[in-house]
């Protein structure tokens, strides 16, 4: 499975230098002077996994869209490698929690679109689909229609369409959050795999504490009203579990739950023990 | 259970099917419908309770069509007032998608395009064919063009409203989504709004039919020398009443196929319709 995905998600792009994906002192307001966010600076390296947690309401996805470009700031500036973003971009790929898939496509066109806009020849693409979809642990379901995947299938085909273009980022909203607890844990090492195999930097907005503390190098905490950042954690629980650690192992660890403690503390305001 | 079991080993499956049964019930539901209206017809107007003047019976209905089919009347078969008829129907639901679907993507895609153009539509939208068709003739004379253009005229809001509220249910992370794969304004008109448009603009297809075929006998009032309206008040003049219930129920009969053509379309082409 790692080898077909290293195949699958490898690239050029790779071994090329070190992408930085920052947002600077980044305001916004939704209506008159309500903001959502305030001077919020975050940094994603290539190579990281950085997940943002946070009560409803903190920002946590208004965080996504103005990485992905989807949101434009009404102060401070989204940044790759000190230059200035104003939009989406191929370099920045997204996973949305409602998979926002084509059902008009079939699941390899799915996976193949961000390669057509990229005007990569069909037969490469067609190719680089099957591969992808290979990686995903969902080979030879390509001819296969959107609906008649599971919830856990179609966001690994969301996950793929990501991958299929070799962002240099991978922005995730909630991709889990509509998926049963065993679906999810099976996605953990997927996303852990691919994460590695791609070199990307990757972004995580997530509900779950221990999701986002198994899976991430750093883990940011949004306080709401407006939103801002209060605490950040670093981790290395995802990285142990790709050199073979046992996961049930891993979440159960002191370090593990000292951290989750600390998290729910920082989530809830609370002044730690 | 067990004993009908044994005595018949060749079972049917037990009622895993529901929907295949449930059609046959909804056709003869139908069938019933049409039955008993041709029962009341044929008895109002056997049993004398109607002149035939005022309702024919089936029969001579009947035998009208044929004399339409095989000899003809108004000066061509009915093949011919046929042909007459779906050529315009059809070229002006052509001509409309080719103005409309473009029209409805401005609308829905450019707040210039929506200024200009909404209200355009929203004016066209209310009239009846009727009311523009002498401005019509004043403009574009009595030939065959002004006849497409009323038709085209009726189906022009029923397409755009359709395109434009399609595209607007694509969803936002869809229509992000492409986006963030570089995909250029075009591309996503292209590959995600009007791909999500096309069930709701196949709905304004079937809606624009049934404008077309109302407004067809009010196209072929004027100076039409074939087509089923035209037959229809030809046959109306003289009092050729069979003649006048027989052209309705062509345009009847079409209208049924057309709208069964449109569903098959929609059933093989567009097979996502209503999965989420």
């Amino acid at each position: 499975m790692t080898d077909l995905a290293s195949q699958a998600v490898t690239l050029d792009r790779a071994q090329s230098a070190r992408s930085v994906l920052s947002l600077r002192d980044v305001s916004l307001n939704y209506g008159a002077g309500i903001a959502v966010l305030q001077n919020l600076s975050l940094r994603i390296e290539r190579g990281e996994f950085v997940s943002v947690v946070g009560r409803s309401g903190s920002g946590k996805t208004t965080v996504l869209n103005l990485a992905a470009g989807f949101l434009t700031p009404d102060a401070g500036q989204v940044l790759i490698d000190g230059r200035r973003v104003t939009g989406p971009g191929p370099e920045r790929a997204v996973v949305f929690q409602d998979d926002a898939l084509y059902p008009w496509r079939s699941v390899a066109d799915n996976v193949a679109l961000p390669l057509k806009l990229a005007g990569v020849p069909a037969s490469e693409r067609h190719a680089r689909a099957a591969r992808l979809l290979e990686a995903v642990g969902l080979a030879g379901e390509g001819a296969k229609r959107i609906w008649q995947l599971s919830g856990g299938q179609r966001q690994r085909v969301g996950i793929a369409r990501a991958l299929a273009a070799q962002p240099e980022f991978l922005l995730m909203d909630e991709p889990l959050g509509a998926l049963d607890a065993m679906t999810r844990e099976l996605m953990h090492g997927l996303i852990l795999r691919l994460w590695q195999d791609s070199h990307a930097g990757a972004m995580l907005i997530t509900h779950s504490i221990e999701e986002a503390l198994f899976l991430s190098t750093r883990i940011v905490v949004l306080a709401p009203g407006p939103g801002r950042i209060v605490h950040e954690e670093s981790a290395d629980w995802g990285r142990r579990f790709l050199s073979g650690n046992d996961p049930r192992a891993l979440k159960s660890e002191p370090g593990f739950i000292a951290a989750r403690e600390r998290l729910v503390d920082a989530i809830y305001e609370r002044e730690a023990a | 259970m067990s004993d009908s079991a044994i005595e018949s080993p060749v079972q049917m499956p037990p009622r895993a099917d529901k929907s295949p049964r449930r059609l046959p019930l909804g056709l003869a539901y139908a069938l019933g419908t049409v039955t008993l209206v041709l029962l009341v017809w044929g008895l109002a107007s056997g049993r004398g309770w109607v002149s035939p003047v005022f309702l024919p019976s089936p029969l001579r209905v009947g035998q009208a069509l044929l004399r339409a089919a095989t000899e003809g009347y108004a000066n061509a078969t009915l093949w011919q007032h046929m042909g007459a008829s779906l050529w315009r129907v059809f070229a002006a639901l052509i001509g409309t998608m080719a103005i409309g679907i473009p029209a409805g993507v401005l609308i829905a895609t450019s707040r210039a395009g929506r200024g200009i153009l909404d209200p355009l539509i929203e004016f066209i939208r209310p009239l009846p064919p009727l009311a523009y068709l002498p401005l019509i003739i004043i403009w574009c004379g009595i030939g065959e063009p002004s006849k497409i253009l009323v038709i085209g005229i009726a189906m022009l809001a029923p397409i755009v409203i359709s395109t434009v509220s399609g595209i607007r249910a694509a969803g936002e992370n869809q229509i992000r989504a492409a986006r963030a794969f570089g995909a250029s304004r075009w591309q996503v008109v292209a590959e995600v709004m009007l791909p999500a448009a096309l069930p709701s603009i196949l709905t304004g297809m079937r809606i624009a039919l049934g404008a077309g075929w109302t407004t067809l006998v009010a196209a072929e009032l004027v100076a039409a020398t074939r087509g089923l309206g035209y037959m229809i008040q030809f046959a109306a003049q003289f009092l050729v009443t069979d003649m006048v219930i027989a052209g309705i129920l062509v345009i009847a009969g079409l209208a049924t196929i057309s709208e069964l053509g449109l569903r098959l379309i929609e059933r093989r082409f567009l097979p996502w319709i209503g999965k989420s």
